[in-house]
């Protein structure tokens, strides 16, 4: 295959690394390095979606207000990019960035512009679609070379349509994904790019009524394990478990009518990378302006 | 999965396609996946021509990155935020229900879930002249109530009729009939529905409920009925994106393993509606006979901050709502784009907003 000069820049030019995205979600010195993959793991209402609005945030802006000024790519196999939700982040954190520091050039309206012209999105609807624009945004890399973060939200969006579509042999059900797993590979071996990636936690255990999901806390182990195909699983560097707290203790104040009020839900990420064995604990809440951490 | 065909594109004609047979590629994700050089070989295939054939195939059949500044453009201008009808409750949902995202309101039997439905539909169809797809599942559905509720809100006769015409309504009750009729609404009965019944396109698909149709398929060994709730979540999803509808699902609920009242149909439905709704019947105030006060209270939003509960915040911010007769805000938004940017700007420094939890008074006199 041939490619052309400015190509081939693109490609062996140092892609920015992201090494230093997000210091407080990792353990020391140990941010995601170029060419890894971290995937974002807990069930429905854990901040996972809202993690990667404050990733992306921080790519996208510019360096004057706390950014890295690098392109993304959010590919959204779960329809959950809420571009309102994000532009507000967006432009609490312009607005943050501008009472402390410098008056910036151009009004804000340009500028959020400026900001988001750094994002490409996908909306996939099917694993072989996704499969397919995997391939394609390849075309998209090499002509980038400030593309530097991929997101996807999430991985395992198609799980149960695939398990059900590959009939009785689990080859057949994991076929599609191990081959995005197998393709991501490589782009991130010839692109040096970085991955993000949620995954849903599911319930697998087949006791107790299965229309029902449990509370977090008595299942929780259950919750955690890996469940999506190996390819995938090795390819993994980060694994960061999302996890909120007291929302048992919510629920049951809802049903049970008791006065306890709580202010705020806490949100916890807990990073173990492979790579090093180290892990961190990081909390956060979640504002109108987005994540913020404690 | 797309199976190759000839003459699918340009240069891709039957011979090619036996060939490729041959060699097992039968896809196209398989000849997109596959080394282009091998197969050029192995078919005999000028490697240029098949090259150009997976350029083209690629382009017809990927999801087309857009940009993020242009994908903001487009929201800005087609997204409408649709009044429910009721102030409190469009206070709770941040305005409203928003086109090209899924809401679900959950809640036991008689907490209120398809009176609201209704009133919805009623409000879209008689004050923003709007068409609604109403999808009744559990056979609830009677024009005598919709009739009722517009009643109440005008006595022109015509009006009234103009608006029942504008709520299209399919009683399904399996999954494979909903499934049927969301594929054929989106593959373009959805624009006729628009030109048909009295004018206005449609703004709201409405299920309910959705439960009712898929619980029953998720057993001790739920495969199947898992890949089918996602299928109906997948065809909702991208119906109320590339439609730019409103899509309310309505779900029943369980108790978790702490006794906790939660959203029904599981972990892995829990993470499709954007924004979800707990509605609760509150047994000991009532005020009224034949009346009684729901609760509603913001479990899951993707633009608010979902705090905590706390159950005497809920009269704080409590309405009263009779017979869905109080409401309505005077400027009939339906379309209101400019006014998103301003709402996010304002939620930013409004006072925290502590109680998501609104009280309503839905009454059930009409029922009988």
């Amino acid at each position: 295959m041939t490619e052309s000069g400015a190509q081939l820049f693109a490609r062996l030019e140092a892609r920015r690394s992201l090494k230093d995205i997000e210091t407080r979600l990792f353990p020391e010195d140990g941010g995601p390095d170029q060419g890894e993959v971290v995937e974002l793991y807990g069930p429905e209402g854990t901040g996972k979606t809202e993690l990667l609005y404050h990733l992306l945030c921080r790519c996208v802006l510019p360096v004057a207000s706390g950014g890295l000024e690098v392109d993304v790519v959010f590919v959204d196999t779960d329809y959950s990019l809420d571009m309102l939700r994000l532009v507000s982040i967006l432009d609490s954190r312009l607005n943050a960035a501008r009472s402390t520091g410098s008056p910036s050039a151009g009004s804000d309206e340009a500028l959020l512009r400026h900001c988001l012209s750094r994002l490409l999105v996908v909306h996939c609807s099917s694993s072989s679609q996704l499969l397919l624009t995997l391939h394609f945004l390849e075309t998209s890399l090499s002509s980038r070379p400030g593309l530097a973060l991929l997101l996807i939200d999430s991985i395992s969006a198609f799980y149960w349509q695939d398990r059900c579509e590959g009939g009785a042999s689990i080859a057949k059900q994991e076929e599609r994904l191990s081959k995005c797993a197998e393709l991501l590979g490589r782009l991130l071996r010839d692109y040096r790019i970085t991955v993000f990636a949620t995954c849903h936690a599911i319930r697998r255990s087949y006791s107790g009524p299965s229309s029902s999901s449990s509370s977090t806390s008595s299942t929780s182990s259950e919750y955690d394990r890996p469940y999506l195909c190996r390819p995938w699983q090795r390819l993994v560097n980060h694994r960061l478990l999302c996890s909120r707290q007291e929302a048992a203790h919510n629920m049951a104040a809802t049903a049970g009518g008791s006065r306890e009020q709580r202010r705020r839900r806490v949100f916890t990420a807990r990073c173990t990378s492979s790579r090093t064995k180290a892990s961190r604990s990081s909390s956060f809440c979640v504002t109108d302006g987005g994540v913020e951490f404690m | 999965m797309v199976v190759l065909r000839a003459e699918m594109c340009p240069g891709l004609d039957e011979d090619l396609v036996k060939d490729l047979r041959a060699a097992d590629i039968k896809t196209v994700e398989d000849l997109v996946s596959s080394d282009t050089e091998e197969v050029a070989q192995r078919c005999s295939v000028s490697y240029k021509a098949l090259f150009a054939i997976r350029r083209v195939l690629l382009a017809q059949h990927t999801a087309f990155p857009v940009s993020g500044a242009d994908l903001y453009e487009e929201l800005l201008s087609s997204t409408a935020i649709l009044s429910s009808g009721s102030p409190s409750l469009d206070k709770l949902l941040d305005s409203g229900f928003y086109t090209g995202e899924i809401t679900e309101l959950s809640g036991g039997p008689g907490s209120g879930k398809s009176q609201v439905c209704f009133g919805v539909a009623v409000h879209i169809s008689l004050h923003l002249k709007q068409s609604v797809i109403f999808i009744d599942t559990t056979g609830g559905l009677t024009a005598k109530r919709l009739l009722q509720m517009l009643q109440t809100e005008t006595s022109n006769r015509e009006e009234q009729m103009e608006a029942l015409q504008r709520i299209h309504v399919f009683q399904l009750f399996d999954v494979f009939s909903l499934l049927d009729c969301l594929y054929s609404l989106r593959a373009g009965r959805l624009q006729q529905a628009s030109v048909g019944g009295g004018g206005g396109s449609v703004k709201a698909v409405i299920v309910d409920s959705v439960s009712a149709v898929i619980s029953p398929l998720l057993g001790a060994k739920h495969n199947e009925g898992m890949s089918l709730m996602i299928q109906v979540a997948g065809v909702l999803k991208t119906m109320a994106k590339d439609f730019n509808v409103a899509a309310v699902v309505t779900n029943h609920v369980t108790r978790g393993d702490g006794g906790e009242v939660q959203p029904g149909l599981g972990a892995s439905w829990s993470h499709i509606p954007r924004t979800r709704v707990l509605m609760e019947k509150l047994d000991r105030t009532s005020v009224v006979s034949h009346s009684s006060l729901r609760s509603a209270t913001l479990i899951k939003s993707s633009r608010q901050v979902t705090h905590s509960p706390a159950r005497h915040g809920a009269q704080s911010g409590s309405c009263q709502r009779s017979e869905h007769k109080a409401r309505l805000q005077t400027s009939v938004g339906s379309e209101r784009p400019a006014e998103c940017r301003l709402q996010h700007k304002h939620l930013d420094s409004a006072e925290p907003k502590r109680f998501r939890q609104v009280s309503l008074l839905c009454s059930t006199c009409g029922e009988r």
